[in-house]
């Protein structure tokens, strides 16, 4: 198993060095340019030339690259032009709002699409069923811009029970924060729980139909034992797969809600680089969500050995 | 019956009075004022750039010598009275303010003036236009600044005024310091209290502000914080802001799309509130290209445009835009309808169309989405020159592709952006030939020339109708027409000014 992790970790390394080649070129092969945004349209040629010269810009994009390499190498990701931070405050500052709204989602979409999955798979065929593949599948197609707009609209403006936008007032508690992120959690949490619905229903039909399960049945086995005991466990590799890769996008790609509820989140900040041009915060940001998600897909990869035992690396 | 107890009150409240309040006599600044606004700001250094957010913000923190008043003439702020001229109009003197504090406690001395000036022509695009005919800055005395120029230079009292690209006044030692401004202290009626970039920038009421006298005009006047704290909150997303405005979470939504109009009339915590005026869709042409380096064509252009539809189709609404020739409205010092055009005239733009020997090359116009107004009038122009016999290729790009491929004078014919209002001709940027555009004709430097160089002002209106006149003829861009700005504002505020840039002192919150 150690042998397992520490190759996946190495492999890690390899994945994000590509990663950091490709956005390094691919930012710089864009057109656009960081000083002409940051010095505003009434900027002449001189003046934004200027800026490139300050921020090193008009150097060689071997030079550039050679210096973006040396920072990483010891733990800089260099300094956002536009904010003028280091980048990795500019993303810890952030870390908070997007772990929390994360988690959040996330525990929204596994508290709903969970039991339900389980339900519509026991009840397969029956109205309920049917009922709960429609809705699963009407609320996968709901954008959530829509579902985020439509919650501000009624629960916000209209009769005042959330705040409408933000992530609280300044020096907020924790839980003024998770108080803001009510709203954006059910707007991100309710398509995702449509597709662990879908994933959990198809997986434990699967595992229902196997002869164990018949057999437990028929030496008189409840049906909850048989349900959450047996077939649960096996059924949920496939979930715990679909439960990973969403919390992985969830904390890198909620850009949507984000703009939406104005969070300042992880994808605000990629967003917002990539049209302002701010090369050293699209390189690190990038590098850390990659990272995180081989370090999720990894977790997910070592959680299959616990929940079944037959999986050893 | 009275006790032992009503003495000490008296003599209490006798001392109270004697020390007074850090603001006067007058009520203590009371709330939150929570604005959304559209964007974090690249910098609070507004000598740096010209963007216009920066100068809303600013502007709270930092002071210039002068500023607009409801007219748009330049009036003393931090000058202590209009600057002394001398005859050839070359020398200018500037009494300053005495007792004016910084934020840090120390006073504004004609060091502090003099080092900010040198900074401002250094880092600033308006104030690099005065150094390139500066002839020295001195402090003859310890509360005068002299600035004098190797000619006569008309529009220098306007960049003085300007509050984008601003020549505020800060201490020496932050002005004296190389590279960007990391500490921002100012002499404004608010100081910066805390940035959180992408989350919100709060001003606290500064207790020591002295204000410039006279009533409130415009930019002019007296300044009072009436708000303990202004917090300007980064909403990017419209609906957002708007949503915010309705439900009291803000109290000022800015920069609002013209069509959120409808949610804003009839409530009665908020009312919309339009800012004219605002600013100047354009069509800059690219002067040194083969095909709009061309007069005869940018001419059968403009002939081709429908003006009017091309603003309808961007605003919707006509109470957000005019179709209007002239830069400067009727009550303004610059006014002018010397050489308006007037409706298109598809006939004309053909018989131009041949002048200019046209063969049917692809002009390529350049637009972006990030300005959705820009997009649509762009789609009806390129219909208006299609049924005129033109080849239209019209490349839609995001705003930063837009802005470097600008300064490229191989890669575009024509674009779509906007100004916004200057209340100073000569600060309007296609009138510097440097300026992509590249407008640089012996008539236009003629006239620019006789502008600026006159200090009367009657004068000076009509040398600004000429060069107006020179504008229209020779067509460097194609000003579509005048467009304004929605806001939202809550009912709870009062003392609001609309204004191009947004101003927030002398605004109180009711509670």
């Amino acid at each position: 198993m150690m042998t397992y992790v520490v190759r996946r970790l190495l492999s890690m390394v390899v994945v994000m060095a590509l990663v950091a080649l490709v956005v390094f070129i691919v930012a710089r092969v864009v057109p656009g340019d960081p000083a002409a945004v940051m010095l505003g349209s009434s900027a002449t040629q001189s003046d934004v030339d200027a800026l490139r010269r300050q921020l090193g810009l008009d150097q060689p994009l071997i030079t550039q690259f050679a210096m973006f390499v040396r920072d990483i190498l010891t733990g800089n990701l260099g300094t956002s032009i536009f904010l003028n931070q280091p980048v990795l405050d500019a993303i810890a500052g952030r870390a908070q709002l997007t772990l929390l709204l994360a988690g959040m989602s996330i525990t929204i979409s596994v508290l709903i699409g969970l039991p339900v999955g389980i339900i519509s798979a026991v009840k397969r065929g029956t109205a309920l069923d049917q009922g709960v593949i429609g809705g699963a599948m009407l609320a996968a197609s709901l954008p959530s811009f829509w579902v985020g707009l439509t919650l501000i609209e009624y629960l916000a403006v209209k009769v005042h029970w959330f705040p409408v936008s933000g992530f609280g007032p300044p020096g907020a508690s924790l839980w003024e924060h998770i108080y803001h992120l009510v709203l954006p959690s059910i707007a991100l949490g309710l398509p995702n729980s449509a597709i662990i619905i879908r994933f959990t229903r198809s997986s434990m039909l699967d595992v229902l139909g196997d002869d164990y399960i018949r057999t437990a049945r028929a030496k008189g086995l409840g049906l909850g034992a048989v349900v959450i005991k047996h077939a649960l466990r096996n059924a949920l590799i496939p979930i715990l797969t679909v439960i990973g890769l969403t919390l992985a996008v969830l904390i890198g790609g909620t850009i949507v809600t984000e703009t939406v509820f104005g969070l300042p989140g992880a994808g605000n900040l990629i967003v917002s680089a990539v049209l302002r041009r701010d090369y050293p915060v699209i390189q690190g940001a990038l590098l850390i969500i990659s990272g995180i998600y081989v370090c999720i897909n990894l977790v997910i990869d070592l959680l299959y050995a616990v929940v079944d035992p037959r999986v050893r690396y | 019956m009275l006790t032992l107890k009503a003495p000490l009150f008296v003599a209490a409240a006798i001392a109270c009075s004697a020390f007074g309040t850090p603001f006067g006599a007058e009520a203590k600044p009371a709330g939150v004022l929570t604005v959304a606004i559209i964007g974090e700001p690249p910098s609070l250094d507004v000598m740096s750039t010209t963007v216009d957010l920066v100068s809303t913000i600013s502007q709270h923190i930092f002071e210039t010598l002068y500023t607009f008043d409801a007219q748009w003439k330049p009036t003393p702020l931090l000058a202590a009275a209009p600057p002394v001229i001398s005859d050839d109009g070359k020398v200018y003197l500037i009494k300053l303010r005495k007792d004016v504090k910084f934020h840090d406690g120390a006073t504004m001395t004609v060091a502090d003036v003099q080092a900010s000036l040198e900074r401002w022509m250094k880092t600033s695009p308006r104030g690099k236009q005065v150094a390139a005919i500066l002839d020295s800055l001195s402090a003859p005395d310890d509360s005068t600044i002299r600035i004098a120029l190797k000619q006569n230079y008309a529009p220098l009292m306007s960049l003085l005024a300007f509050n984008n690209g601003a020549a505020v006044v800060m201490p020496k030692a932050l002005a004296t310091n190389e590279g960007p401004l990391k500490e921002f202290i100012g002499t404004g009626p608010f100081k910066l209290l805390e940035h959180k970039p992408d989350q919100y920038i709060r001003l606290a009421a500064f207790a020591d502000y002295t204000s410039a006298p006279g009533a409130a005009s415009g930019y002019a006047g007296k300044r009072e914080a009436e708000v303990e704290e202004l917090r300007f909150v980064v909403t990017p997303n419209a609906v957002t802001r708007v949503d915010s405005v309705l439900s009291g979470q803000v109290l000022y939504a800015d920069s609002l799309p013209t069509e959120m109009l409808g949610r804003l009339k009839g409530q009665d915590t908020v009312k919309p509130v339009i800012i004219k005026p605002f600013a100047w869709p354009f069509m800059i042409m690219n002067n040194k290209s083969a095909l709009t380096g061309n007069v005869d064509l940018r001419r059968a252009m403009q002939s081709a445009l429908s003006l009017p539809d091309m603003l309808m189709a961007a605003f919707g609404d006509p109470q957000f835009f005019a179709v209007k020739g002239p830069f400067y409205d009727k009550d303004t010092p610059f006014f002018s309808e010397a050489g308006a055009r007037g409706a298109a005239d598809p006939k004309k733009a053909a018989d131009l169309l041949k002048k200019a020997g046209y063969k049917g090359q692809p002009i390529r116009i350049m637009t972006s989405t990030q300005y959705d107004f820009l997009y649509k009038m762009s789609l009806v122009a390129q219909q208006n020159l299609q049924d005129a016999g033109f080849t239209v290729d019209l490349q839609v790009l995001d705003w930063a592709t837009l802005v470097q491929r600008r300064n490229d004078p191989n890669a575009w014919d024509a674009l779509f952006t906007f100004h916004t209002f200057v209340p100073e001709p000569s600060l309007i940027t296609i009138l510097n030939p440097t300026y992509a555009g590249w407008w640089d004709t012996p008539e236009k430097n003629q006239a620019l020339a006789v502008f600026n160089g006159e200090p009367d002002p009657a004068k000076r209106a009509a040398a600004w109708g000429q060069l107006q006149a020179v504008f229209f003829d020779q067509v460097p861009t194609i000003k579509v027409g005048d467009f304004y700005s929605l806001a939202a504002a809550s009912s709870k505020l009062t003392g609001l000014v609309a204004a191009p840039w947004p101003f927030f002192w002398n605004v109180s919150v009711k509670p």
